[in-house]
């Protein structure tokens, strides 16, 4: 479910962020990325905190 | 008196242009992906509308709530107001839900749901992606951006 929300905003965001075919894949490749790596730190860190 | 003129062309031009970007926004808005669609924009009208309807469908499928302003819940109205305004992003996604009454339920058994706020969460961010299509649409037809 996280990589699916990841994947449908990396590709809005790559498009309206960026002018080039080239510079959108990247820009696009790039919020995916830290979607999903900050998804997973934040979900580490919370599993640690006794909340 | 030159300087007049092109001054007024331009203008004129520019009002032109701005009534089509208004126009290209309001479709971007009222139905995901036609905004760039109407202007011959088709992979990126499919990527972009493909998106937000992707994203809002699953919300639903998820268990989703669409917010409005006549809520069960206590509490005061203007707290829904945020939500609304992001969901009300999707255009006729929103209101064609309204008028079949899908995905405005509130009651427990609903959120009760496992999936209920990653719906939730899906149907928010597919309002508020649309208004990012909308505004580039617009942004396009105003001349600037390629």
């Amino acid at each position: 479910m996280m990589i699916s929300f990841a994947a449908l905003v990396a590709v809005v965001f790559g498009i309206v962020g960026r002018d080039t075919a080239r510079e959108r894949a990247l820009y696009g490749l790039k919020i995916f990325a830290e979607f999903v790596g900050i998804g997973l730190a934040l979900a580490w860190l919370l599993y640690f905190l006794p909340l | 008196m030159r300087t007049k003129e092109r001054g007024l062309s331009g203008g004129a031009a520019a009002g032109g242009a701005t009534a089509t970007a208004w126009l290209m926004g309001l479709a971007a808005w009222a139905f995901p992906g036609a905004g760039h669609l109407l202007q011959g924009r088709l992979v990126r009208a499919l990527l972009l509308g493909g998106a937000v309807w992707a994203m809002f469908i699953a919300g639903l499928l998820l268990g989703g709530h669409l917010f409005d302003l006549s809520g069960q819940e206590d509490g005061n109205a203007l707290l829904r107001v945020p939500p609304m305004i992001a969901n009300l992003g999707s255009g006729v996604l929103y209101f064609y839900c309204w008028a079949t009454g899908t995905g405005f339920a509130e009651g427990a058994e609903q959120a009760a749901r496992a999936t209920f706020e990653y719906g939730n969460t899906f149907l928010l961010v597919a309002g508020l992606l649309n208004y990012l299509a909308m505004l580039d649409a617009f942004d396009i037809a105003a001349g600037r951006k390629s």
